[in-house]
């Protein structure tokens, strides 16, 4: 579904993304693990086509040059320079790192914000089903998206993406700074929605434990470049792994 | 009561004047100094369509808000877009369109007491012991007709929602699949028509003068520096504030006093609260 080849990065002469090569197989999670300034971050923004944006901002500023080779192609379909309100229309979207809520809109407007490109029918199903995956969400969606706790808002977000009509799901570590609690849920209901929706995730984290047990497939990423790849018993099992990541 | 209503009145056509340069500012972050030029713009076009072309009034209103909006779209589309995210080339941009507008109605001549704009209602009604007339009462009307229409499409239509969105936070929105640079084309053609509302329903109290787009412009960053930029509350807030200050000022010390008194408000905002009275603190937008 995913197909990632040869892709680079270059923040001005700082390689963020060095010879990244993988691929995401339809219906199934992947993995990407790896510690901070991996490039993670940067694996998804160019994915999502958000580093476009980026890119746009820093040539007007006269600011750092960003530079992107390689290719992504989704669902055979060369996607590397399309813009991202375009991508997501295909199907590509992201559920950014630490959460991106509006926090000055309702629960329910950053639900509705989400189905912007959803059709009325498309949309009232889905905030159904993510009511029914978050009863939590339900009960506060008069709330001001700031003035959730941080597991709410992560809920919120994974919410405002399911609203897109996403085929492919990019979650940028979605567990960051959450309690064990609402870590393992978080983990349940990502499970569930591929699950039930069948719906393609693509997920990031530094640390891989909580995530593992529903990953299908796993990379991990050391400064910018993929170290090691294999299925999630294969990651386990592996020293290296347990080590840097599994706090074994 | 005097007090009470011209106060009020006052507050209304503040507000009236703020909002269109405060709802793009709101969504694009761009500050449009271009907003008091357009808003004279709608006074001379009106008058041209209304006397030199014999356009019924209606239709000549209509006209010249179609014709605004359509040249805030064009100024985002062909020269802000070029210079967005870097703020002193964008407000140095619209600051010289806006004068290049106004200065070219002076050059072209605009400059008598002929160019005025007749009221909507001829005479004046007794309230309270104040004899108000018509056409400020309805300004009354549709300053808070706008203020309810604002709120509604901000609320609940899709483009109204997407345009908070886009005003909150850049990458989610885009992510949402909304095209930002679409959505500053809409507040700028919004803003542009809000522009010519206030216009058409304020221009009939005095004459049309190239300084009023100025004194426009003035006011715009007034209220929306004290009422907190980029909160609509804050615009209300703000133009009622500075409203009802002006009408006290100038009854209870001098009209001379007025424009003193509300460049103090400017000063003492930004020394205590530099975002405004409702100006939102960035603590609230992040928890991680």
């Amino acid at each position: 579904m995913l197909e990632i080849k040869n892709l680079m990065v270059f923040y001005e002469n700082a390689l963020a993304l060095n010879n990244v090569t993988f691929t995401c197989q339809e219906g199934q999670i992947t993995g990407v693990f790896g510690p901070n300034g991996a490039g993670k971050s940067t694996l998804m923004y160019t994915i999502s086509g958000i580093i476009l944006d980026m890119k746009k901002t820093e040539v007007m500023r006269g600011g750092e040059r960003i530079t992107i080779l390689g290719e992504i192609q989704f669902k055979g379909e060369d996607t590397t320079h399309i813009k991202p309100n375009e991508r997501t229309r295909k199907g590509i979207v992201l559920c950014p790192e630490r959460r991106r809520i509006f926090p000055e809109s309702s629960t329910l407007e950053n639900l509705k914000i989400g189905g912007y490109l959803a059709t009325r029918q498309e949309a009232k199903k889905t905030l159904e089903y993510v009511f029914s995956l978050f009863p939590a969400l339900k009960d506060l969606k008069n709330r001001e998206g700031g003035f959730l706790s941080g597991g709410e808002q992560q809920m919120l977000a994974i919410g405002r993406a399911l609203m897109a009509q996403p085929k492919l799901l990019l979650l940028d570590e979605p567990l960051m700074g959450l309690s064990p609690a609402i870590q393992s849920r978080l983990v349940q209901a990502i499970k569930e929605i591929n699950e039930r929706t069948g719906i393609t995730i693509l997920i990031t984290e530094q640390y891989a434990q909580p995530i593992l047990p529903i990953v299908d497939h796993g990379y991990v990423m050391e400064k910018g470049t993929i170290v090691l790849a294999g299925t999630a018993k294969e990651l386990t099992d592996n020293p290296h792994v347990k080590a840097a990541y599994l706090g074994a | 009561m005097n007090i009470f209503i011209f106060g009020l009145v006052n507050s209304v056509i503040l507000a009236l004047i703020a909002s269109g340069f405060a709802l793009v500012y709101g969504v694009s972050r761009l500050a449009n100094f271009a907003h008091g030029a357009l808003y004279i713009l709608v006074g001379f076009a009106t008058w041209l369509f209304l006397n030199r072309l014999g356009i019924n009034y209606i239709g000549s209103i209509l006209l010249s808000i179609i014709i605004v909006s359509a040249i805030g779209a064009a100024i985002y589309r062909l020269l802000l877009i070029r210079v967005k995210g870097m703020p002193a080339s964008e407000i140095i941009a619209s600051l010289a369109i806006g004068i290049a507008i106004m200065e070219l109605f002076r050059w072209r001549g605009f400059i008598s007491e002929a160019y005025m704009l007749p009221p909507f209602v001829k005479g004046s009604v007794n309230i309270a012991g104040v004899f108000i007339d018509w056409q400020r009462l309805i300004i009354i009307g549709v300053g808070l007709g706008m203020m309810l229409f604002l709120w509604l499409f901000t609320h609940h239509t899709k483009v109204g929602l997407s345009l908070r969105a886009i005003a909150q936070d850049k990458h989610a929105s885009i992510m949402s699949g909304i095209e930002p640079d679409r959505t500053a084309v809409i507040s700028l053609a919004m803003g542009s028509a809000l522009a010519g509302i206030a216009a058409v329903v304020i221009l009939p109290l005095g004459n049309i003068t190239v300084e009023t787009g100025y004194m426009v412009l003035t006011n715009a960053i007034a209220v929306c520096i004290i009422g907190g930029l980029g909160s609509w509350a804050g615009v209300f807030a703000g133009a009622f504030l500075l409203g009802f200050t002006e009408i006290l000022t100038a009854a209870l010390i001098g009209p001379q006093w007025q424009m003193v008194v509300v460049l103090l408000f400017i000063i003492l905002t930004l020394i205590l609260k530099p975002s405004g009275l409702l100006g939102r603190q960035k603590e609230l937008e992040e928890r991680v």
